[in-house]
């Protein structure tokens, strides 16, 4: 087990890991402010629709944008429905995960897809209209911190939304722990009637972290399609927008121990294959294959218990609509 | 043609989302899907409508021609067409079919994302459309294909990919079952990993180990062993990765990258319905490191300009029409066929090496062209062995494709003696792996 083994497996993990910490930034911002967005799924496989469709047309730059501001979008109708429509968050986020995957779907098929990419951009060769392949986002290793051993394979040698998960979640952890914006987005999430007494504008806090999700989610399809890896079919992202919602669960609503959960999920799903060689998986792939989900049936257990709940620390009114009472 | 395929799609993907309905939340929910879409489609449909000259085009045809009735055909998906693998390539084949049948004889509908359990509905659908022949692309499809053929006895129907039809006794006589065989190709894969390895070792990303698979993999690894042994006097090693799913590219990635770090694979084949172990391969190459793959039902060249060796392509059309003049003729008969190299071609007789078609479009299996870096001499090799493959004298499961030894499996238990080849039986049920694999099958 040489080093450059160690350095390449968590070079992997990380590829791997920034699927779920992109899309579980945004949605530890809805969640501790009180919305629970189960449309993380339909906003990942839409970012990473927009990612595909943008990227042949624009470049990468242009459809990570783009990708970032559908997401936005789709928060936006989540939180009209959730927040002021004061709907049940958990049908409406499903309805709108099943919309995502039949939207990318549709745009995304060939005929359609080629009148759009004709659309945004007239000038493109016959065989970019067909293709189901976008440029992968070049990697950028960091002069000087990427020839540190191990970390800087593991942290300084990927493509710009790596850095940027990263950067964010630092960025993020600290506005919510640290300053007064931060102070109210966790006050809404927990007792919103007491923070409309402060004078805290409860749906327009959760209406920001909704979108914000949005935003992320989509921002995770987008890296997952051009960052990870760029090929498209229907239903790309294959569930892994309820991963991260898990990892939500598993990092407490803590941006800093997302990153631990999401590159846990990605050493996972880099180590499936390698064991397979060394005989350890290849009797029992089903047990490696279950496992993400194991794991998310452990973590929903665990949040369901109402003391555990207490102890780990869940917003309090995690999915509850607020309606004030006048 | 066109403004109908959008309205199909239009129709389907707001019938999925029909759920919407249930609570008021959702019922907006669909109102804003329905809105978008409605609002797109439109905006899209309008814009390929087919080009004026079609309408002159359909009056000549029926003043010229006499009055043939349609044949009407449905097709049964079990994915979505609009994806690069397996339901893709059945469509290319309903299209490839319908142009050489004349596209004003045959009228074909589809009905795409059937899940295996609803397949009697949407077969009941088509013989209400007054579909004559319907074709279902799915093994899970094969029972309730069987079961609608015994209650439309006025019909024809054609199962892929499984093993009931009238011919093999075991459903009614108006159904039949077609394939298109890989195994033969895959051998000639291997020849060329075999001529191509520096470092010996190949690996193989699957899909399941289900006998279908298996069979692939140790046509793959006996063809590897024999190009690397002639060269080398020495054993191939090879790897098996598997993923546990049909169309899954990011966990193809992840098993092909395990292959090549862990392992030091330097050819790469797969059973995987996109070109994702052709992608991972490309990306090495990028990176100076000399890692092959191939091409897989489609011809997947534009994913790996470089890495790509050949690979096994298939084209469905020919089976397809095929049944259309049986059914159009009255001449139904049915059949259990496996097509493999030589079916659906012109002239089935064995052409001298350097004449071979090997690497050009024919019948239903042929083989993807061939990279200049395999050496010249395997590359005739490869052709002739195409070439006698034609008239079926080379079976690669006999000694004659492993150097004159028997084929033993990982026990090393003599599966296939010498003077033997292996019959539909031994090719069907295959669950072992030849003693070139390192890994246990899973069972």
């Amino acid at each position: 087990m040489s080093i450059q083994w160690v350095e390449q497996v968590l070079q992997l993990t990380v590829q791997m890991g920034t699927v779920y910490l992109l899309a579980s930034l945004g949605e530890i911002y809805a969640e501790r402010s009180g919305v629970l967005n189960l449309g993380l799924e339909g906003m990942m496989i839409m970012g990473a629709a927009t990612s595909f469709i943008f990227s042949i047309a624009y470049g990468h730059l242009p459809a990570i944008f783009i990708a970032a501001v559908v997401g936005a979008l789709m928060g936006f109708i989540l939180s009209i429905l959730a927040v002021d429509m004061k709907l049940n968050q958990v049908i409406v986020g499903l309805a709108l995960t099943l919309l995502g995957i039949g939207l990318s779907g549709f745009f995304t098929f060939p005929e359609i897809r080629k009148n759009i990419l004709l659309k945004l951009n007239p000038s493109l060769p016959e065989e970019m209209l067909l293709t189901q392949q976008a440029e992968k986002l070049p990697e950028i290793p960091i002069p000087l911190f990427s020839n540190i051993p191990i970390l800087g394979k593991m942290l300084f040698s990927h493509n710009v939304l790596v850095y940027f998960s990263l950067i964010f979640s630092i960025l993020m952890w600290f506005i919510l722990f640290k300053t007064r914006i931060g102070l109210t987005i966790r006050s809404v999430g927990e007792n919103p009637s007491m923070a409309d007494s402060l004078g805290v504008n409860v749906y327009m806090v959760r209406r920001a972290t909704t979108i914000i999700s949005g935003a992320f989610a989509s921002l995770a399809g987008a890296y997952f399609f051009i960052g990870f890896h760029p090929f498209w079919r229907e239903g790309v992202t294959a569930g892994r927008g309820f991963i991260a919602l898990a990892l939500v669960i598993l990092a407490t609503w803590s941006p800093l121990r997302a990153i631990l959960g999401a590159y846990l999920f990605g050493g996972v799903e880099t180590f499936q294959y390698r064991l397979q060689l060394f005989g350890l998986g290849a009797q029992s792939p089903y047990f490696l294959a279950m496992l993400p989900y194991i794991m998310t049936i452990i973590t929903l257990i665990i949040i369901s218990t109402e003391s555990i709940k207490k102890k780990i620390g869940a917003p309090a009114s995690l999915g509850i609509p607020y309606s004030r009472e006048e | 043609m066109d403004g109908n395929k959008n309205n199909s799609i239009l129709n389907r993907r707001i019938s999925r989302r029909s759920f919407l309905g249930v609570t008021k939340a959702a019922a907006v929910g669909g109102i804003v899907a329905a809105g978008v879409i409605g609002g797109f489609s439109g905006y899209l449909a309008g814009t390929s409508a087919a080009p004026p000259t079609t309408i002159t085009h359909e009056v000549t045809r029926t003043i010229t021609t006499p009055a043939i009735k349609k044949l009407k055909v449905g097709y049964i998906y079990v994915g979505p067409v609009g994806d690069y693998g397996w339901s893709y390539g059945h469509d290319r084949g309903r299209r490839w079919a319908d142009e050489k049948f004349g596209v004003n004889q045959v009228e074909s509908t589809y009905i795409e994302s059937v899940p295996e359990a609803e397949v009697a509905g949407a077969i009941t659908s088509l013989v209400e459309k007054g579909c004559s022949l319907i074709i279902t692309t799915s093994f899970g499809f094969m029972d309730g294909t069987a079961e609608a053929a015994g209650k439309y006895p006025d019909r024809y129907f054609v199962h892929i990919s499984g093993y009931r039809s009238g011919a093999a006794g075991n459903a009614p006589e108006n159904m039949s079952a077609a394939f298109a065989e890989f195994y033969q190709l895959y051998y000639l894969n291997g020849l060329a990993a075999g001529a191509v390895t520096e470092t010996g070792v190949v690996g193989y990303v699957g899909a399941y180990p289900i006998p279908e698979v298996v069979r692939h993999i140790n046509a793959f690894v006996l063809g590897a062993n024999y190009a690397y042994k002639k060269r080398t006097g020495k054993n191939i090693k090879a790897h098996v990765s598997w993923i546990f799913e049909w169309v899954a590219p990011e966990k193809a990635r992840s098993a092909a990258i395990a292959l090549v770090e862990e392992k030091n694979c330097d050819v790469l084949a797969f059973t995987e319905d996109t070109p994702a172990v052709l992608q991972v391969a490309e990306e090495y190459q990028k990176k100076g490191r000399k890692v092959w793959s191939f091409s897989h039902y489609s011809d997947m060249r534009e994913y790996g300009p470089t890495a790509h060796l050949t690979g096994q392509i298939a084209n469905w059309g020919p089976i397809y029409l095929d049944f259309y003049r049986m059914v159009a003729t009255n001449s139904w008969q049915t059949v259990d066929i496996w097509a493999r190299i030589g079916d659906y071609i012109p002239y089935r007789w064995r052409l001298p090496p350097e004449k071979s078609t090997a690497g050009k479009p024919e019948g239903t299996v042929y083989l993807a062209p061939l990279n200049p870096v395999i050496p010249s001499e395997w590359q005739l090799e490869i052709k002739k062995r195409y070439e006698e493959m034609k008239e079926l004298i080379f079976e690669p499961f006999s000694v004659e494709g492993n150097l004159g030894e028997p084929i033993r499996d990982q026990s090393g238990e003599v599966r296939i003696k010498s003077g033997e080849r292996a019959d539909h039986d031994i090719l069907w049920n295959m669950d072992w792996h030849v003693e070139y694999i390192e890994e246990p099958l899973p069972r």
